[in-house]
């Protein structure tokens, strides 16, 4: 039985000559242990029933609203083609969460993140749509922010930005009605169409307002591989050509193209993977130490980093870039596909599956230091690491007596799937023989601090609205990381050729990767 | 699970429960190769040590190692080990800082969860904590003695950790510039709940924060068979209400605010048994100044 057992009434302090209860900067956050939330928000889903929505955004909005990280007014706008009521949308938060978050039972925070749930529907070339958006904002919350996710295929990135624009949608009346936009991957097909792209988004939105996304920047490890180099005193002085030999970056997937192989066949490995995911991960690691971690600071560093990378085509037409096709072969344990057999793709398509290239960079740091990077299709493993090898010893002191040869150290980051850090060093085997044995060290985020590692897109979202923009590709590195692919595309282009080498589906792509590394004398790490 | 007896001695052999806790087992192979973060020490009277080692047993894969010891009359107790827990049954108090010396993971964090027992131990155990968790059943005379604790290292307590999700909301309101405009508004400041300790603090709070303290009328109110708080309600020409939903694993919020259209959601309270709240504890490195400022507060609240 709820009865009152006692009832303390307690008047305190005499008065005295203030006007508020509180001072106006909320003092009521300070000292919360719970990491700030946005302040007012509406996000603007473009492509509210596509893929992405279902699979990645619709279920780390539920995550962020679990974790208390959304804030106490914020709703949500799908906009799609599709003409439906906001029960629609709602449908689809309810479907994703079953099918991506593993939410049978809706629950109490499900359903009340359903009730802001609204949707908007039209064409994206219509401005009638933009009106009517413009009408729902200020409906809903027009003293919120607003932030347009552009869930959307490249293709129609220009339009619905220019509509935006038109629409005064990206106007910011005031410092809390800011709108922001986020752009997803492929940001442009080759350096023209970013230049071009990032012109008209200039033209409407400032640079501060726009988030070019790439979710592994999003990724624990990622973040942590600034931590590691930056926060520990004992692994910068390494960090350099001195005491490295070299880098090894491996993006591996075990799925074929599925079915995105309308757009991967004008896209291809290099595009796909290597222009965003893998050059942010290589800026990450060869990077000078930012003064400070400010979105900023952070960016310049790296963008200093791609500016140190060398052409890929040199002056002569060489290109130190293998790329090549999955043929048919097994994986876990299932017979797959070649590339050119999957459905939607040409049978005479050139489009490559897997490229593997040698950079270098010519910085102070890290001159002579080859960074050797693959990403690949039909792997045999789904794994993403940076793996940096170190220099052998100076002398092998243990050749006569130990029948091993010794293991260069090797600092390993796993990115995905198990995120951590690992370090190989040497140590002697136990018994009376001096022999000497590899052995790993090993730090997992998944287990290290328990509680759950948040998905990417949940970081990067709520980044996003907090309006921190240092996990998010700036103009220039986009742009810079076009001008290093796009010659090796125009190269591919002039060369015409009518097939490409294959490597078996499960196997670890082809020779002519292996002989890149090979030709220095170095072998790609066995995952 | 590996578990050992040591024989009992004149002096505890932490030597002994050193190499048993490296000694491979069967079970202890899946953390082998873990990173080990910090040691949980867990110090209070036997029968709040139970629903303890259950706790901390939930946080083998953490990388944590815990130290659960009872109070007693004992200067050797027979130091049980399992995988990553020593457990010292009736330690007599002035063995208690050499203990927590000798077995806490050395370079690593240590956080003492005291659940109670003889204050004046506490200052010892406060130097060599690197964060102090209280958690005793009746805290009045520790939390008198927060101001001096917190020279020595930073403290808190697991009914503050228990309101993190309830001060939360709270501020999200007052992110909210209609509802910050009505400040003025709000007169009365109602806490329910079935721990007169956790309202005091939550009042403890609110009046370490506003500046004009006349200006609330507290009424804290305590019901039996409730969860150790249940209803907060900022009340007067408008108001803001947090209230434990019916699934108890959420809270509901609502707003009644002029200018504001009606703001209400329901949110999840996270985690709140003594694994998870610890867990949390585990995250946090920094002192813990609202919550002096709180307690302190709480005081003037009876």
């Amino acid at each position: 039985m709820n009865s009152a057992l006692s009832v303390t009434s307690i008047r305190l302090f005499p008065p005295k000559s203030v006007s508020f209860l509180f001072v106006p900067s909320n003092p009521l956050q300070d000292g919360l242990r719970l990491e700030p939330t946005p302040g007012p928000t509406t996000l603007v889903i473009f492509g509210a029933t596509g893929d992405l929505t279902r699979r990645k955004l619709l279920p780390a909005l539920y995550n962020l609203s679990r974790g208390q990280r959304l804030p106490a007014r914020f709703s949500v706008i799908g906009v799609a083609r599709e003409d439906m009521p906001d029960d629609g949308i709602r449908k689809i938060f309810s479907g994703s969460l079953r099918e991506f978050a593993g939410v049978q039972q809706e629950d109490e925070v499900a359903r009340s993140l359903t009730e802001r749930m609204h949707y908007v529907g039209g064409d994206f070339h219509d401005r009638a749509l933009y009106e009517r958006l413009k009408a729902r904002l200020d409906e809903i919350d027009n003293g919120s922010g607003a932030l347009f996710y552009l869930a959307i295929p490249p293709s129609i990135y220009a339009t619905v930005i220019e509509q935006l624009g038109a629409a005064g949608l990206s106007s910011q009346a005031s410092e809390r009605q800011w709108r922001r936009v986020i752009v997803e991957k492929p940001f442009g097909t080759d350096l023209a169409t970013a230049r071009e792209l990032n012109q008209l988004v200039h033209r409407h939105f400032a640079e501060d307002q726009v988030y070019r996304i790439d979710h592994y920047l999003g990724k624990e490890t990622v973040q942590n591989l600034m931590v590691f180099r930056f926060a520990n005193g004992m692994f910068e002085p390494i960090w350099n050509r001195r005491y490295i030999d070299h880098v090894q970056i491996t993006a591996a997937e075990t799925v074929g193209v599925e079915r995105r192989a309308n757009y991967y066949e004008g896209a291809g490995a290099l595009r796909d993977m290597v222009q965003n995911h893998l050059m942010q991960l290589l800026a990450l690691v060869a990077m000078e130490p930012p003064i400070t971690f400010s979105a900023e600071s952070v960016r310049d560093r790296k963008m200093d980093a791609l500016l140190a990378v060398q052409p890929l085509v040199d002056d002569s037409g060489g290109c130190e870039v293998v790329r090549a096709q999955y043929a048919k072969g097994w994986v876990a344990g299932a017979e797959v596909p070649g590339y050119r057999e999957e459905p939607g793709v040409n049978s005479k398509s050139t489009t490559e599956t897997y490229v593997a290239l040698r950079m270098r960079l010519d910085s102070w740091r890290w001159a002579g230091v080859p960074f050797y990077l693959r990403t690949g299709k039909r792997l045999p493993k789904r794994t993403t690491e940076i793996a940096i090898q170190m220099r052998r010893p100076p002398l092998e002191i243990f050749k006569r007596v130990s029948p091993t040869s010794v293991a260069p150290n090797l600092l390993i980051v796993n990115v995905q799937p198990d995120e951590g850090l690992s370090i190989r060093f040497e140590a002697k085997i136990p018994g009376t023989r001096m022999q000497l044995a590899p052995v790993m060290m090993n730090f997992r985020y998944g287990s290290a601090f328990g509680g759950t590692v948040p998905e990417a897109y949940e970081t990067l979202l709520l980044d996003a609205m907090l309006g921190d923009a240092t996990l998010f590709a700036r103009h220039d590195f986009v742009e810079g990381s076009w001008g290093l692919i796009t010659p090796v595309h125009e190269k591919w282009k002039g060369e015409n050729v009518r097939s490409l080498p294959t490597y078996e589906a499960g196997e670890w792509g082809p020779s002519e990767a292996e002989a890149l590394m090979a030709r220095d004398g170095r072998r790609w790490r066995t995952l | 699970m590996t578990e050992l007896l040591l024989a009992s001695g004149v002096d505890v052999a932490f030597t002994e429960i050193e190499s048993a806790l490296l000694r491979p087992s069967a079970e202890a192979g899946k953390g082998a190769g873990m990173a080990l973060t910090a040691t949980i020490v867990a110090a209070g009277p036997a029968d709040r040590l139970r629903d303890a080692e259950q706790a901390v047993a939930g946080l083998k894969d953490v990388g944590v190692r815990a130290v659960l010891i009872s109070h007693g009359d004992n200067p050797a107790p027979v130091p049980r080990v399992s995988n990553h827990i020593v457990a010292l049954n009736g330690l007599r108090a002035e063995y208690l800082n050499n203990a927590v010396a000798a077995l806490r993971l050395s370079s690593l964090p240590t956080l003492v969860w005291w659940r109670g027992g003889n204050a004046p131990n506490l200052e010892g155990l406060a130097r060599l904590a690197d964060r102090l968790v209280l958690d005793a059943e009746d805290p009045e005379e520790v939390w008198g003695r927060v101001e001096e604790l917190a020279q020595y290292t930073s403290v808190t307590d697991l009914r503050w950790t228990r309101l993190t999700r309830w001060r939360a909301l709270m501020a999200h309101f007052f992110d909210i510039p209609e509802v910050r405009a009505a400040t003025d508004d709000f007169r009365t400041l109602r806490i329910e709940g079935s721990d007169v300790h956790t309202l005091r603090l939550f009042a403890g709070w609110i009046l370490s924060i506003i500046k004009r303290r006349d200006r609330l009328t507290f009424d804290l109110v305590e019901r039996e068979g409730t969860a150790p708080i249940e209803t907060v309600v900022l009340g007067g020409r408008q108001e803001l209400v947090l209230r434990m939903a019916p699934s108890r694993t959420c809270v509901e919020t609502s707003a009644q605010v002029r200018n504001l259209s009606s703001t209400s959601r329901i949110v999840s309270l996270g985690g709140q048994d003594l694994c998870a709240l610890l867990g949390e504890e585990l995250r946090i490195r920094a002192r813990d100044v609202a919550f002096e400022r709180a307690v302190a507060a709480s005081r003037s609240v009876r």
